[in-house]
Order: C-alpha cells, then sequence, then structure tokens
C-alpha cells in the first residue's frame, strides 16, 4: 500500500450462500445423510479491485443489488471478504444505515457517546464535540428523549452529525442523501464539501446522479457484484444510465423462428464503418447484419423495425418492400441496412430484425427488441420522430 | 483491548439500564429480589421442615441459589449478547467480544447488590466469614466460567438457534447435578473417595463448597476428603471452558455479520 492511498481493494470477492437451506440443525443432519448438491451461491461482490487515494471522494453507483452496500460493509469490517485483500488507512466512520448502531431504548445523549465509543474515541473528546452535534442535528430540545421516539429525519440526521463530528480519516456515506429534508440535504453537502477540503477521504452511495457527479472525484460503477468501471463521473453515469435504460427495455425482447437462417450478429455503425450504439438525429445509421443459412433458402426477405423504449413501433420495413430481390443464400453471409437522416426524437430505441420467407408464412429467426440504439438531438419538437414543418400566415 | 475499555463500561451501563427499563422500583430491585429470594426460602424451607435436622440449612440454601442464578442469569442473558445486538453487529465495527463480556460485567455488578444483601443476612444471623476477604477470588473463578460459557453460548445461538432450546433443559440439568439445594456430601457417597475429583468436574460444585466454606466455615461441618486437588479439578475446568470459549468466538465472529 502506497503512502498516499487511503483504502486498498484487491480482488475481494464476498460469497453468500442463499437462505432457504440448512437452518436448522435437523436440516442440516439430513443435508449431511442425502449429500445433497452444492448450496446456491450469491457472488455479491466478484473481483472487485480499486485503490483510493487520500483526500479523495469517490462515489458509487448500480442499481439495486449491485453490491455497493456490500462493498462498504467490507470496508467497515462488519463482514469480511470471502477472498482477496482489503486495507484501510486510518480511521474509518461509516454511515451504514440512518443512525446505524444506534440503541431505541437510549436516549439521544447517550446513543451519541455509545456511538463515540465504538467509534473509540477517548469520552473527553466526545464531550468536547458533543455540543457541535446536537447543533449540526438541530436537536437540542429532544436530545434526552429516547430516540425511538425521534422521526426518522430526526434519527439520521443524528446519525450524521455523530458519524461526521467523530472526525475520522475515511467517510464512508451509503444512501443518507435521499432521507431528510432539503435544508438537511444541503447542510449535508456542505460538511462533505468542508470534509473534502480538509483532506478526507470519502466513499459516497448515492441513486441522486447528480448530486453524485457534482462531489465524487471518481465513481465506481458496480453491477450485478461486478465491477463495470472506474473513472470520471460524467461518464460513469453515462454508462450506468445506459445500462439502465438497456434493463429496462429488456422485456420487450423476445428471439423465435425455425432456425433454418440465424441472424448471428448486428454491428451498427456510422459512414465511416466504425462500430458505435450512439447516432445523433439527421446522421446515417449502417447496421451489419450477418446470418448463417443451414441450408439453401431462397427468396429470404430481411426486414427491420424500430421501436420507441416501452415498444410501440416506430417505423419497420423490410428488402422485398424496398424491392432489394436476394435470389438465394446459403452458409454466411451478410445485408446492411442504412437509415438515412434519422428523424428519431432524442431517447433510446430498440431495433428488431428478421429474415423470413418471401410469402410471410415462415419465419426463420426474428429479434424482437433486442438491439437498444440511442438516439441524441438537440432539435426541439414533440414526439418520436421529426417531421419537416413550416407555417406560415394566411394573408 | 485497553482502548475499549469506555465502550465496554457504556455497554455494561447499558445494558443495567435496559434491564429495568419501564419499572418504577429500576435499579432497587437488584437489592429487592435477593432479600424476597431470601424470604421465600425462609417460609418455604419452615413448612416443609426442610431445616430440621439440617443445621443453618436455609443460609446453606440461599447462598447456594444466589451463586446458581448468578450462572443462570449469564447463560440465558448470553443468548442476546450477540442477537440482541444486531443492529451494532452488523453496521458499526469494533471487538466482538466486547459484547459478552459487558454482559457478564453487568451480571457481575447486579451479582455484587445481591451479595451485599447476602452478607448482611449472613451477618444477622451470626455467620462467622471468617474468609470473608477470599470471597472474591471465587467470584472472580466463576466470573470466568461465566464468561467462558457465555462465549461459546451467544457466538453459537449465532449460527444455531437450537441453542436456546437446548439450554433451558441443559440449565435444568446442570443445577440438579450441582450441589446447590444438597449439600456436595450427598454426591460424594455416591464415589469411592479416590474418584471424589469426578464430582468436582462439574465447576459448580467446586465453586458452591467454596462460597459456603468462606462464609459457613465453623458453623458447618467441615467437609471431610476434599483434598485441594478437588479444587483444581473445578477451576482448571473453568480456565478451560475460557480457552474453549475464546476459541470458539474468534473463529466465528467474522461471520457474525453474514448471518445476523
Amino acid at each position: 500500500m502506497e503512502a498516499q492511498d487511503a483504502i486498498k481493494v484487491e480482488n475481494v470477492s464476498k460469497v453468500y450462500r442463499l437462505a432457504g437451506n440448512s437452518q436448522s440443525l435437523k436440516q442440516k443432519v439430513l443435508e449431511c445423510l442425502r449429500r445433497r448438491t452444492q448450496p446456491r451461491m450469491l457472488k455479491a461482490i466478484d473481483d472487485v479491485s480499486f485503490t483510493v487515494k487520500r483526500g479523495e471522494t469517490l462515489g458509487i453507483i448500480g442499481a439495486n443489488g449491485a453490491g455497493k452496500s456490500t462493498l462498504l460493509s467490507l470496508l467497515t469490517k462488519t463482514i469480511f471478504p470471502s477472498e482477496g485483500v482489503i486495507e484501510t488507512h486510518g480511521q474509518v466512520s461509516s454511515l451504514l444505515e440512518l443512525g446505524a448502531g444506534f440503541h431505541p431504548d437510549l436516549s439521544g445523549r447517550e446513543n451519541v457517546f455509545l456511538y463515540g465509543a465504538i467509534m473509540g474515541i477517548p469520552r473527553q473528546r466526545m464531550m468536547q464535540r458533543f455540543d457541535a452535534i446536537v447543533e449540526f442535528a438541530g436537536l437540542k430540545d429532544f436530545i434526552d428523549q429516547p430516540v425511538k421516539h425521534y422521526s426518522s429525519g430526526m434519527y439520521v440526521r443524528l446519525g450524521f452529525a455523530v458519524a461526521v463530528e467523530v472526525d475520522p480519516d475515511i467517510l464512508l456515506i451509503d444512501e443518507v442523501l435521499a432521507v431528510g429534508d432539503a435544508a438537511f440535504h444541503k447542510k449535508c453537502i456542505d460538511k462533505m464539501r468542508e470534509f473534502r477540503r480538509q483532506g478526507k477521504t470519502m466513499l459516497i452511495i448515492s441513486h441522486d446522479l447528480q448530486t453524485i457527479q457534482r462531489i465524487s472525484d471518481r465513481i465506481l460503477f458496480l453491477d450485478r457484484g461486478r465491477m463495470m468501471g472506474l473513472g470520471a463521473p460524467k461518464t460513469m453515469i453515462g454508462e450506468y444510465e445506459g445500462l439502465t435504460r438497456r434493463r429496462n427495455t429488456e422485456i420487450y425482447q423476445r428471439e423465435w423462428g425455425t432456425g433454418e437462417v440465424m441472424i448471428t450478429c448486428v454491428v451498427f455503425h456510422g459512414g465511416d464503418g466504425v462500430e458505435r450504439d450512439t447516432f445523433g438525429w439527421g446522421g446515417d445509421l449502417f447496421a451489419t447484419v450477418h446470418y448463417q443459412a443451414k441450408h439453401v433458402i431462397d427468396a429470404p426477405v430481411f426486414g427491420f423495425s424500430v421501436s420507441d423504449n416501452e415498444g410501440r413501433v416506430v417505423h419497420g420495413s423490410n428488402t422485398q418492400v424496398a424491392g432489394l430481390v436476394i435470389p438465394w443464400i446459403d452458409g454466411e453471409g451478410a445485408v446492411v441496412l442504412r437509415l438515412r437522416e434519422l428523424p428519431m426524437a432524442a431517447g433510446l430505441f430498440l431495433f428488431s430484425f428478421s429474415v423470413h420467407s418471401a410469402d410471410h408464412r415462415v419465419n426463420y429467426h426474428r429479434l424482437d427488441n433486442c438491439f437498444p440504439v440511442t438516439i441524441t438531438c438537440s432539435k426541439n419538437f414533440e414526439g418520436y420522430a421529426y417531421m419537416p414543418s413550416e407555417w406560415s400566415v394566411l394573408e | 483491548m485497553w482502548r475499549w475499555r469506555e465502550l465496554l463500561w457504556i455497554l455494561v451501563c447499558r445494558n443495567l439500564k435496559i434491564r429495568y427499563k419501564g419499572s418504577s422500583l429500576g435499579f432497587f430491585w437488584s437489592l429487592l429480589s435477593p432479600v424476597l429470594l431470601i424470604l421465600i426460602y425462609a417460609i418455604f424451607a419452615t413448612i416443609l421442615r426442610f431445616n430440621e435436622g439440617r443445621p443453618h440449612y436455609l443460609q446453606f440454601l440461599v447462598i447456594g441459589i444466589a451463586v446458581w442464578q448468578f450462572l443462570a442469569m449469564c447463560l440465558n442473558d448470553s443468548l442476546y449478547a450477540v442477537m440482541g445486538n444486531v443492529n451494532l453487529v452488523k453496521k458499526t465495527a469494533f471487538p466482538r467480544i466486547i459484547l459478552p463480556l459487558a454482559m457478564v460485567c453487568a451480571n457481575v455488578i447486579n451479582f455484587l447488590l445481591t451479595w451485599c444483601v447476602l452478607l448482611l443476612y449472613l451477618l444477622l444471623v451470626g455467620m462467622p466469614m471468617q474468609y470473608l476477604y477470599l470471597l472474591p477470588v471465587v467470584l472472580l473463578v466463576q466470573a470466568t466460567l461465566c464468561f467462558g460459557m457465555a462465549l461459546i453460548l451467544s457466538s453459537s445461538n449465532v449460527f444455531l438457534r437450537d441453542t436456546e432450546h437446548m439450554l433451558g433443559i441443559g440449565t435444568l440439568a446442570w443445577f440438579f447435578l450441582s450441589p446447590i439445594f444438597y449439600p456436595v456430601e450427598m454426591q460424594l457417597q455416591f464415589l469411592p473417595s479416590k474418584a471424589a475429583w469426578l464430582a468436582f468436574l462439574n465447576p459448580m460444585t467446586g465453586i458452591a463448597w467454596c462460597y459456603r466454606r468462606l462464609l459457613m466455615s465453623s458453623a458447618m461441618p467441615d467437609l471431610q476428603g476434599v483434598p485441594v486437588a478437588c479444587l483444581t479439578t473445578s477451576l482448571t475446568v473453568c480456565l478451560v471452558v475460557l480457552v474453549i470459549g475464546l476459541f470458539t468466538f474468534q473463529h466465528t465472529q467474522t461471520k457474525f455479520g453474514d448471518v445476523l
């Protein structure tokens, strides 16, 4: 570990045995007797490696179940990796949950000192900081009430105040920004900024992409336990949003057909031949459709359609309509589709491709809504597609 | 470990506070329950004429019961030493061993309060209590046993919830195997004198014997044929339990966060 590194995570994996089996002794014994097959395992974190430099703020984004919270728990050391090594340098304070570790029957005051003690901070120092904590949490009149009577906002305010005021070297925050009102939200952001200025290291999980983009130096993008990327906030958030959109369209995907001809691959590219999945309004889109025919197929028809991200068809056509005659195919080959001057509005569009017989009776292979393409557009209009329009005043 | 003394202290206070939370007498229950304990056994022993022909049977019984209760409460509380702090274990990092330790410490404090009442009572009925100054030593040995058991039970209950059910039966069996309401001689008469140490494999035999010996020695007939070896046996078992406990806890604590 180099001197300027605050956190080093090396090839860390965390595997959970899925529940439902072997809870009681009886089941354990029965399992042994039956010599059951391996229980189902879930890789919550799968071979993740990264380092965080001292003074750096790292945002962590990803869908639910991406492993964000598991990662923070590993860094807090409440759970331990199945494989790999985690090193942290300096005192770690973590907010894994609003008011984590608070005891409901104790008063706010007692919980503050409990938290301080858990962090290993001398009582003397906690006394000095106590007023600042109460002040920050805005709980002056309630600090001697049991925390079980607190509202969830008060709870998290106190939790945040303590975690911050214990003056850690590394602060881990899990989705705290989502709770609390706007005023507290701002207070938190200000405090985090102050932390940054003081050269502290922070790891933040949030679904509030705008905030996390503003506050992070770099962003770690996780998906299903795997590291999808680590880099500039804007790039990572773009990738995350892209993935989310693609995921959301998965329900519209369908693959069917006799399989006599298979569409093996579709490559989208611009006029320059460079592969891409984002196209600008008004530009040209090329799609090379690779196929493989098992035997000689006479007069096949290749078709395509474009749908919006809710599965509504915007446009569809085929080689027959376009007047392209393909006498027969056999083995591997490819056809190229060109869409001129894309008229679509900005957003995600789903391409479908198909190959079927000339009389439409036999569908050899259809891939419905399987190819998401992002369209960017700076034009201002409503709807899916741009229609050149002119207005004039009748004289 | 020294670093964590404040956390230990806070948790001890919390355990004591939570125990009497909501009750109007609060902490006084720690003093009141031994008084009631003595009263109930006095009435019970008189009505059933248990103390006939047995000098100082009531004192004998009360000491035994108080000593047993300390162990029983530790055993019971240890089930929840870790399980009752899911929030802390899942969300914060600190040496987990503090949880059972704090639980035992809280019970020790409670036990000391019981002793205040008990000693007052023994003084009133004129027990000699010549070796009172050795009481802390016996208490320490018993606390060691309690801590060892707490380590085993608190960690095993996390993984095997059956611990809770097994413990109830186990504690009852242990109670009858220990010379609490009967003198140890009753056990020894089943054993050849050379094998007397076998009875002391149950550490509570040695511990209960020591407490009574220290507080009632001249009033109670001396136990014949209990050599030092017997007490050493009990002490060794206590230490072995502690070592097993430390070992078990150390090896399972990293998985607490996964299971809870």
